[in-house]
């Protein structure tokens, strides 16, 4: 067995004092290896019982992109002539929020379906959400292979602009931590919210340009729908991919949405800070 | 005289227990906060409050088995849960220099729907074990716990006796400075709790360090170097000579 010497170790003091920021994040690299071995156990145990296996990755979007498709280009007449195909339009709104939609009960109820794992071993909690979270980003990235293969179909080629699209991921990933982390702390003292949450996404969705675009919108009423953090990520990615002549750049909603993603992800994270310590007794 | 590497100092954790119901759900909460005050996210106002430890001052040196012995509720898991960082204290503090493995009550953070082999990837790896390690240590862990056949078996079709098994195969091979065991031996057979006190004395006499719960009075006469009895939250004794102190404990058992 090694032996190495005593003063090379570390002091950890245990006083119940929550960590900072950074000291937090340095402990989470400490651990990066559980999370490897979470988001990959994540993603076995999605597919292992199932007959189609990855398939339903592919599957999901595609038809929910047929049926807005269906639903708002043709039954309420949104599409429009001679612009960017529809189903193109529809992808860049049905991904994200396929994926927000996912990701934030997702990472709600982690630490409460863990409990019993949290009761037993010591390891930073924030773990778990945020290895919930990202394994439904795996999904979301393998999502946009769908969007290749419709550009590939109707000839439609992305210009330079495209460069902004990872910035938007981000955005949008930033956006599911915060509120993932803040909701997993409050449904381990307060269970009833798991029944609030999918109902709000439901309202969520059809307050998101998911199957119209934001000039739908009346202007009198844009000004507060940007503030539906949504809003400026799905027209940011429509304005990164799909740009030619659709619009112009949605500067409102985009400044909108950094904002109240900046202000979710720090009051996400501070929650979460403030009560990983007393998890176990707010149970 | 070696220097300590757990300095446990005036430790102590308050409960509150709550002479109403608790508040569960959001419409309570907001209730409460209408008709109350603001800040009942936390317990109830209506309490009465619980010291499950008060006052505890322990320093253990590396190469040292300490067991722990008390009574139900005498706050021994609730130390042992502060010193594997599951509950933060309410008062005091713990120094701790080392990696610290504990083994909590039976089903040590095994996710059920998956297999051994991938819980031992898990825990291993919670356990702060890098994933490589744990791979070149795989057959031998596997072989400790001795359940080759139902490595592939997702752990919820486990017996409890299984379940310690690996638990204690996997926190015995991640190479922890500091060995946590809350009273699962107990739920192995025999033969394995032989097996177990073994290795950790193996351990110990290599310079690593052991604190154990246990209410097997005779196992510990025989192993350990050093015994706390604990009583209502507080550390009754802590000495070195094992044997006056388990003597004491046992005539006060008889007593009461």
């Amino acid at each position: 067995m090694p032996k190495e010497s005593q003063q090379q170790r570390e002091w950890r003091k245990i006083d119940g004092k929550p960590v900072g920021f950074l000291a937090y994040c340095r402990e989470l690299i400490e651990y990066r290896e559980v999370a490897y071995v979470l988001i990959g156990r994540d993603l076995i145990i999605r597919f292992r019982h199932t007959y189609f296996g990855l398939a339903w990755l592919l599957f999901k979007p595609l038809m929910l992109m047929a049926t807005m498709t269906f639903a708002f280009g043709h039954l309420a007449g949104f599409a429009k002539e001679g612009a960017v195909p529809y189903p193109l339009i529809i992808f860049c709104g049905v991904i994200p929020w396929y994926f927000f939609s996912n990701a934030v009960p997702d990472g709600m109820g982690t630490l409460s379906w863990h409990m019993h794992i949290i009761q037993k071993t010591y390891f930073p909690r924030a773990l778990f959400p945020l290895t919930a979270i990202t394994s439904d980003a795996v999904e979301f990235l393998v999502a946009w292979l769908l969007f290749a293969a419709t550009c590939v179909w109707f000839r439609f080629v992305p210009d330079w602009r495209a460069i902004f699209f990872p910035l938007f991921c981000i955005q949008l990933y930033l956006l599911c931590v915060g509120i993932g982390l803040g909701l997993s702390v409050v449904n381990v003292r307060f269970r009833d919210i798991s029944n609030l949450v999918p109902f709000l996404l439901s309202i969520g969705f059809l307050l998101s340009p998911v199957g119209y675009t934001l000039d739908r919108v009346p202007e009198d009423w844009q000004l507060l729908y940007v503030f539906n953090p949504m809003v400026g990520i799905i027209e940011g990615l429509r304005w990164s991919l799909l740009s030619h002549d659709l619009h112009a750049f949605p500067r409102d909603a985009v400044l909108a949405s950094a904002g109240v993603t900046a202000i979710i992800g720090w009051g996400g994270t501070q929650t979460f800070l403030k009560h990983e310590l007393d998890l176990v007794d707010l149970a | 005289m070696v220097a300590p590497c757990i300095r446990i100092a005036g430790l102590g954790k308050r409960y509150r227990l709550s002479h109403q119901h608790r508040v569960d759900s959001l419409k309570g909460w907001l209730t409460s906060l209408a008709f109350r005050r603001l800040d009942s996210f936390g317990p109830d106002s209506d309490y009465e409050e619980f010291w499950a430890l008060r006052n505890v001052s322990i320093e253990v040196e590396p190469g040292q088995f300490l067991a722990l012995i008390g009574r139900n509720g005498s706050g021994k898991s609730t130390l042992l849960k502060i010193l594997s960082r599951i509950i933060p204290p309410s008062e005091g503090s713990i120094q701790i220099q080392g990696r610290t493995a504990s083994l909590l009550e039976v089903g040590t953070g095994f996710h059920p729907e998956l297999t051994g082999r991938e819980n031992i990837f898990l825990n291993g790896t919670m356990l702060g074990c890098p994933i490589a390690v744990v791979r070149s240590r795989f057959d031998s862990i596997v072989e400790f716990s001795g359940i080759e056949r139902f490595i592939d078996t997702p752990v919820k079709h486990y017996s409890s006796g299984m379940y310690v098994r690996l638990a204690y195969a996997i926190a015995a091979h991640v190479d922890a400075e500091i060995l946590v065991i809350d009273e699962v031996l107990a739920v192995g057979d025999a033969e394995f709790q032989e097996k177990c006190l073994k290795h950790v004395e193996a351990l110990v006499s290599n310079g690593r360090t052991c604190i154990l719960v246990s209410h097997a009075l005779e196992q510990i006469r025989r192993m350990a170097t050093h015994v706390a009895w604990m009583e209502q939250g507080k550390l009754r004794e802590f000495s070195q000579s094992v044997s006056g102190v388990l003597d004491r404990y046992s005539e006060s058992c008889r007593l009461t």
